[in-house]
């Protein structure tokens, strides 16, 4: 395992033609009518060996070889999503047979999840690589070491919904709602206090799969807590406002105790001091159910404005809304000439 | 492959025939290597191209016999179609080759009862539907089967019920969508959500609050340049004016955003020489990122661009012809 090397393994070219390996093996062209000579004139690499995995998938043939072919072409198009799942039947074909472990052949499960890894990192936004890895996990049934996997891709890209959705599919299957699946997702908003995407998972870990039962005692103060101090430090940031208006929802706590702290963002009477629009918004709401239409309608009014005009339609609706929680007002759309 | 792209610095004009050109010329390129590397697409890629052609009212611009010959031999035996004759089946290229017959009223061409039970037999018991055998489960594939089965008048042969409800489950605090419940919110996920509810007559499943939180969280995606993006703190992106302008009008507030201002940011990402939309000014463009600026363009009521379904991404003639009038 330590000697495994990506790397290497990228410049590795196959020799479909000369290696014995491949010899009882005759390659089928493309047929779908087309003149087949163009594309061997730009790429014989990719025509070579896509014309042998045509040979290959007619004979059913599921030998280790296949490994070798179908990751040669997966280095040159990840996406390609009918050589994953060849690939993956072959696996389990070896597995099943009990080949797979075997010296002989030289590859094994551990092998196999590296090697999606170093093809994970050259092709960030494919998505068949992490649905691969996840049957494989689910077969191995063994997540070990796959949560320390997605935190390498998350230092890539740490929004990358391919693999937050693999994460979560990992917390869900393996049950992970853990201390250590809570210190990722702060130390992720610790980096990055904007992203979206920890926010949604924390709530997940947190809040998501709770029944009629509620939060525990402290929870719902130690994530408003957390939800504050990010808006601290940037107060325009939509994440972490309605990661705060869902934490209290969660605990049925109303969002008239925000009261103080929007109106530290948007003094709605010094204008020039709203640092804010998110809270400006909360606090229209939290005017509104107070019966104080005055200062709610000014809360809107200085949104469709002054501090957000491109949505003015939206907040004149918001407008319109005031006094009749339980019934939306009618919204009929301004006119808007395009050419 | 990389060509040089002119952008257009006439952000007001919409360059029809130098996209139906451009749209022509795609399968004329099998002397690039990137004509091979996305044979994976292909069936989808037709769809793209076909649906912006219709857009731009040059629905014939594609020769039909030949759409019709290959979209049948996409066909597997199990009823489902891959990307290309030599791809597996998935849904996502079996409504493509769907949505491709219905526009050109050529349904009868293909074996539908076949393709009915294929999408069926993808059903799993929480109501979601797989991609393919290989069981990837995603929001996606419940708006490809419905919309496929709903094309086909089959939409008795799946559990319709189970499979809004799962969607609903995909609805997060923040007011959108994921893929499966629990995941980020993203707008494309949206798109097929709102499209699940609206084909099934469903919206009213969600409360009128719920509905205004999710047309405000797509609204939001509007940037101060008028282009909209994915997810907060994501770039632009073309593609984006159909994921959640597209929503919007489902939800019957397009209004909300500043479609003046989407409409010179679309515009500005077209190439002038060659024809085509990038994904934002600066990239290459790509038949994709063109169908979905044309779809935008159309869904806001750009002058001399055919009407757009905002549930089914087709033509509103070929909505009509297949549903009856709204
Ligand atoms: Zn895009």
């Amino acid at each position: 395992m330590a000697s495994y090397s990506s790397e290497e393994e990228e410049e590795e070219e196959l020799d479909y033609t000369n290696d014995p390996v491949w010899a009882d093996v005759t390659p089928l062209p493309q047929d779908d009518g087309h003149n087949p000579l163009a594309q061997i004139a730009y790429s014989p690499e990719y025509t070579i060996a896509m014309s042998y995995l045509r040979a290959i998938m007619a004979a059913n043939d599921h030998s280790p070889r296949v490994l070798n072919l179908t990751s040669d072409i997966i280095g040159m198009n990840a996406a390609h999503y009918t050589v994953w799942g060849y690939r993956f039947k072959t696996l389990m074909s070896l597995d099943r047979s009990q080949t797979l472990e075997d010296e002989k052949i030289g590859w094994s499960w551990r092998q196999e999840l590296e090697w999606v890894q170093s093809i994970a990192k050259r092709y960030e936004k494919n998505y068949q690589i992490w649905h691969h890895r996840q049957l494989i996990i689910d077969h191995l049934d063994d997540p070990t070491g796959e949560r320390a996997v997605t935190g390498e891709m998350f230092a890539l890209d740490s929004k990358n919904y391919h693999v937050w959705t693999y994460r979560q599919w990992l917390v869900q299957r393996f049950q992970l709602f853990d201390e250590e699946e809570l210190a990722a997702t702060a130390s992720l908003l610790e980096e990055d206090v904007r992203n979206n995407s920890a926010w949604n998972h924390r709530y997940f870990i947190v809040l998501g799969r709770l029944g009629e039962a509620g939060p525990e005692e402290g929870v719902v103060e130690r994530e408003s807590e957390l939800a504050k101090e990010a808006i601290s430090k940037a107060p325009q940031n939509p994440s972490a406002w309605n990661y705060l208006k869902a934490v209290l929802r969660k605990g049925g706590i109303e969002l008239a105790t925000l009261k103080p702290f929007c109106e530290s963002f948007a003094p709605i009477l010094s204008p020039d001091e709203i640092k804010s629009s998110h809270a400006l918004d909360i606090l229209s709401e939290i005017y509104d159910e107070a019966g104080d239409s005055v200062k709610a309608e000014k809360a809107l009014e200085l949104l469709a404005s002054k501090f957000d005009p491109v949505r003015k339609n939206y907040w004149r609706y918001r407008r319109r809304l005031l006094g009749s929680k339980p019934t939306p007002a009618s919204d009929t759309p301004t006119i808007q000439a395009t050419a | 492959m990389a060509t040089a792209v002119t952008f257009t610095n006439k952000p007001e004009e919409l360059f029809v025939d130098k996209h139906v050109k451009y749209i022509q010329s795609l399968d004329t390129r099998k002397d690039e290597l990137e004509y091979w590397l996305t044979e994976h697409l292909r069936l989808n890629g037709v769809y793209w191209g076909l649906t912006a052609l219709h857009l731009l009212g040059r629905p014939d611009a594609l020769p039909r016999d030949e759409t019709i010959k290959f979209v049948q031999s996409c066909q597997h035996e199990n009823g489902g179609f891959g990307a290309h004759p030599s791809h597996d089946a998935h849904l996502l290229y079996t409504l493509s080759a769907i949505q491709i017959l219905a526009m050109i009223d050529a349904l009868d061409a293909v074996d539908t009862e076949a393709c009915a039970a294929y999408v069926a037999g993808l059903q799993k018991p929480s109501g979601v539907f797989a991609g393919d055998e290989w069981g990837e489960e995603d929001t996606r594939f419940v708006y490809t089967a419905l919309q496929t089965l709903k094309i086909l008048n089959k939409l008795d042969r799946v559990d319709v019920e189970k499979a809004v409800d799962f969607v609903l489950r995909c609805q997060n605090y923040d007011g959108g969508f994921g893929v499966v419940p629990g995941a980020e919110s993203h707008s494309g996920q949206i798109f097929t959500c709102v499209g699940v509810l609206s084909m099934t007559n469903n919206l009213d499943r969600m409360t009128p609050a719920s509905r205004d939180q999710l047309a405000g969280w797509l609204a939001q995606r509007q940037l101060p340049n008028g282009g909209l993006n994915g997810r907060p703190e994501k770039l632009e992106d073309v593609c984006y004016s159909w994921w959640v302008l597209s929503s919007l009008a489902m939800l019957g507030k397009l209004h909300w955003i500043d479609q003046n201002k989407l409409v010179g940011w679309i515009l500005s990402c077209q190439d002038e020489v060659r024809g085509g939309l990038a994904d934002r000014k600066g990239d290459a463009v790509d038949v994709f990122h063109t169908v979905f600026g044309l779809a935008g363009l159309s869904l806001v009521g750009w002058g001399g661009l055919k009407e757009v379904d905002p549930i089914y991404c087709m033509p509103v003639e070929t909505t009509k012809r297949l549903f009856g009038p709204k």
